[in-house]
């Protein structure tokens, strides 16, 4: 029997994402040797290129992701952790990045708020939507954490123009939408939420310009 | 826009704030850091970031071979190893041999440094997890909120790690109640974690299904569920086990742990080819885990399925070679597979590769003579059949009982096929009476008789041991229920002269010294008796919650003894 080449689109497809991540792990090695050479790090051109490689790793690494729960290899572990921890996370990683490019990011969450999640998807989660909050946002993107009703709420707020209305029209597929806005970070934590149920209850993600910026604001549920 | 710019520059100084609240907390001065690494620019960066952190002791390894050497010379307590080690052992198999060794103390963080997060997605479903793990590029932040936190978690737990370490259950199980009570919201699910295992480790069934009932009743969470289908399997319920362990498959298809215990209940019930296909399908899923694919490798070799032992025997062999777990029963193994397809070539081959693998190891010198003689015989040398058997009876003088059972097998049955069937029934006699109530090891037993002609004898063989072992244990029972401890007593220690390994007397030993230390007080003599018992049971794989539960017995006889004092 032979294989059609259109059935094993999705395997070459996640083979040669793993390829071009290995690719890119190594330029990104290079690229943090390049840092510290004199003067490089604080040049805006170099910060812009530190700021598209981890934004191209964290593109491939959710269509991974993606791709392995679409062939149901993937399930997410879950556990509870304190929110506070998971956010401390995400702005250690978001440091450097925010720090060289002037933007201020704010956190607030109790610290008694606790949630069942995967961590490690939440995080990488929470990561891909303040890059994107960080490409449209002025100067200010608050990342914060609380209590709704019997589900604990993550949330984006930026001071940017806001999400474009299409994509509020309709998050359950990706929307090519101009140049540099494929949808994928929306449909990513999309598919994460459903996969967070609790019972007969998922978690939802819904997007909105009412961030108290008056810019985008991305909520993310998880009962 | 004044205001957002304000926000900025304020974020900056909470941010360095963070950074030297947790110099504060942690005091990386003191403490001992080991960078696992193979790229020397990649450890200089890693070396770079510590410093900048205020680390001074700093031990670099380039490969897993040089870190478990470090570890060995001293104890550290930060292990940054890298996944990707090139060639040689992988990050994974030098936790394993780290954790196997104990080289890691209680209170070490061990870290994975992984390529992608993808990556340590699959090593979350290895048996020996990390700390943490950290995916590149990292900081000095994320990595010292990290430490922080692991810290602040080994600090909580340390008394409960200690006394489970001393395998103090009592003491263990002590300190975690009264933890429990402190009702520390961020370690309390962790703690009653802690408190199901070690109420499973200690054969209290009911009150880990309690806690388990508890966790499942807030949330439906995998190591909970798990839990109910382990405590149904070590109380004999194969089929409620089952039913746990296959639902938990059917919806977390990556839980590998789950197939490990459907397997294992599958084949404590008898159903060979269900636990094999649960294995085979866990290590298609996760082909790493060196352990399983020995697993496999057996339990395809007894249902007959030599292609699938083949290949889990060959798995075997190649993870070993940077494994702990490397053994030279995996390569007899797979060359006795071959000698069964009559394949001898492969088979004399596969010894060749094991002996220059194992130079100056007697154990695999003497499985390959074993199994030389066999092969060579079948192949119609008989010169060269007859120098390996000659080898290795030498082997067999100079190695003693220091022979592991599978391997006096093969020894029991090169004497038969060379007609030498006086030695050959004594060490099978022995062997007989030490495991008669191991119902798995006898079936071994018959099958390899079986492949010689001689199921008959098997019986012939088992069938007075079984009987005899019977009978001394009704009189030892009798006697014990009769208050006679010391005559009881004497008749187990007799049999156990006879049959020195046999699990069925060590623990009725064990129970009649529990109750005479009970009844008529502390002794140091029956008490230290009773450890060695407890001990040696253990080493001949009494399951773990039985010797929990013993060894919490004696435990508090001696806490007892130690308040009166």
């Amino acid at each position: 029997m032979s294989t059609s080449p259109i059935n094993n689109f999705p395997t070459i497809l996640a083979a040669s994402i793993h390829d071009i991540k290995n690719s890119l792990s190594t330029a990104r090695e290079l690229i943090a040797q390049l840092a510290k050479l004199d003067g490089v790090a604080e040049t805006p051109e170099f910060r812009q290129l530190e700021f598209e490689a981890t934004r191209m790793n964290s593109s491939l690494m959710q269509l991974l992701i993606l791709y392995k729960i679409d062939s149901s290899l993937f399930s997410p572990v879950i556990d509870e952790y304190q929110v506070k921890d998971i956010l401390d996370d995400v702005v250690a990683q978001q440091k450097g990045v925010l720090v060289l490019g002037g933007i201020g990011l704010i956190v607030e969450c109790a610290d008694d708020l606790y949630c069942y999640c995967d961590s490690g998807l939440i995080n990488t989660l929470l990561n891909s939507i303040i890059n994107n909050a960080q490409r449209y946002c002025r100067k200010t993107i608050v990342l914060s954490a609380y209590q709704s009703g019997d589900s604990v709420c993550f949330q984006v707020e930026d001071d940017g123009e806001g999400y474009p209305a299409e994509l509020i029209a309709d998050l359950s597929h990706p929307v090519a939408n101009g140049p540099g806005n494929t949808g994928l970070g929306l449909f990513f934590a999309a598919t994460i939420a459903e996969l967070h149920g609790n019972g007969t209850k998922n978690g939802i993600v819904r997007i909105d310009n009412d961030s108290r910026f008056e810019g985008a604001r991305f909520r993310l549920f998880l009962p | 826009m004044g205001a957002l710019g304000f926000f900025s520059s304020h974020e900056l100084d909470t941010l360095e704030t963070m950074v030297k609240i947790a110099f504060m907390n942690l005091n990386l001065k003191s403490k001992k850091f080991l960078i696992v690494e193979d790229l020397a620019n990649m450890r200089k960066a890693i070396r770079e970031l510590l410093y900048t952190l205020d680390v001074q002791h700093i031990v670099e390894a380039a490969n897993g071979l040089t870190a478990i050497a470090a570890m060995k010379r001293e104890r550290f307590d930060v292990v940054l190893c890298d996944y990707n080690l090139g060639e040689g052992k992988n990050g994974q198999q030098v936790l394993e041999e780290a954790r196997f060794r104990k080289l890691l103390p209680y209170n070490a963080i061990f870290i994975m440094v992984t390529a992608e997060q993808n990556q340590s997605m699959v090593l979350g479903a290895m048996e020996s997890k990390p700390d943490e793990d950290l995916t590149k590029p990292f900081n000095g932040q994320q990595l010292l909120m990290r430490l922080e936190r692991n810290q602040t978690k080994k600090e909580f737990f340390a008394n409960i790690e200690q006394a489970i370490e001393a395998e103090n259950y009592s003491l263990a199980i002590q300190y975690c109640d009264s933890k429990l009570q402190e009702d520390n919201r961020k370690m309390h699910l962790h703690l009653q974690k802690i408190r199901a295992e070690l109420a499973v480790n200690t054969g209290d069934f009911k009150k880990a299904d309690n806690i388990y009932r508890e966790v499942l009743a807030a949330r439906e969470l995998n190591w909970a569920r798990l839990g109910l289908g382990v405590i149904a399997y070590l109380q004999n319920d194969y089929e409620s086990a089952i039913d746990v362990f296959q639902k938990l498959i059917d919806s977390q298809p990556m839980m590998l742990e789950a197939y490990d215990w459907l397997a294992k209940a599958h084949e404590a019930s008898g159903d060979y080819l269900n636990a094999q296909a649960a294995l085979n399908k866990a290590t298609n899923i996760s082909p790493q885990a060196i352990l399983r694919h020995k697993k496999l490798a057996t339990l395809a070799d007894k249902t007959g399925h030599l292609e699938i032992a083949e290949k889990a025997y060959r798995s075997a062999v190649n993870l070993g070679k940077n494994s702990v777990h490397k053994s030279s029963g995996d390569f007899s193994g797979l060359a006795k597979v071959y000698s069964k397809t009559n394949n001898s070539a492969a088979a004399l081959n596969t010894l060749k590769d094991m002996r220059k693998q194992y130079v100056n190891d007697p154990e695999a010198e003497l499985r390959a003579a074993a199994l030389e003689t066999e092969v060579y015989q079948q192949i119609g040398d008989e010169e060269m059949s007859e120098q390996a058997y000659r080898t290795a009876q030498e082997l067999c003088e100079k190695l003693g009982d220091k022979i592991p059972n599978d391997l006096r097998m093969d020894v029991v049955k090169a004497h038969y096929l060379k007609g030498n069937d006086e030695s050959a029934n004594a060490i099978l006699d022995q062997l007989i009476k030490n495991n008669i109530d191991d119902e798995h090891f006898i079936g071994n037993v018959k099958a390899m008789l079986g492949s010689i002609g001689s199921e008959h004898h098997a019986d012939a063989l088992i069938a007075p041991i079984k009987q005899a072992l019977i009978e001394i244990n009704n009189k030892g029972v009798d006697l014990f229920k009769r208050g006679k401890l010391l005559e009881a007593m004497r008749v187990f220690e007799e049999a156990a002269e006879i049959m020195p390994e046999n699990k069925t007397i060590m623990i009725n030993m064990i129970k009649i010294l529990i109750y005479d230390l009970k009844k008529s007080g502390f002794n140091q003599h029956k008490f230290a008796k009773a450890q060695d018992l407890i001990k040696k049971a253990a080493k001949y794989g009494v399951n773990p919650d039985k010797i929990g539960n013993m060894l919490m017995q004696l435990e508090k006889m001696s806490a007892v003894n130690e308040s009166k004092v």
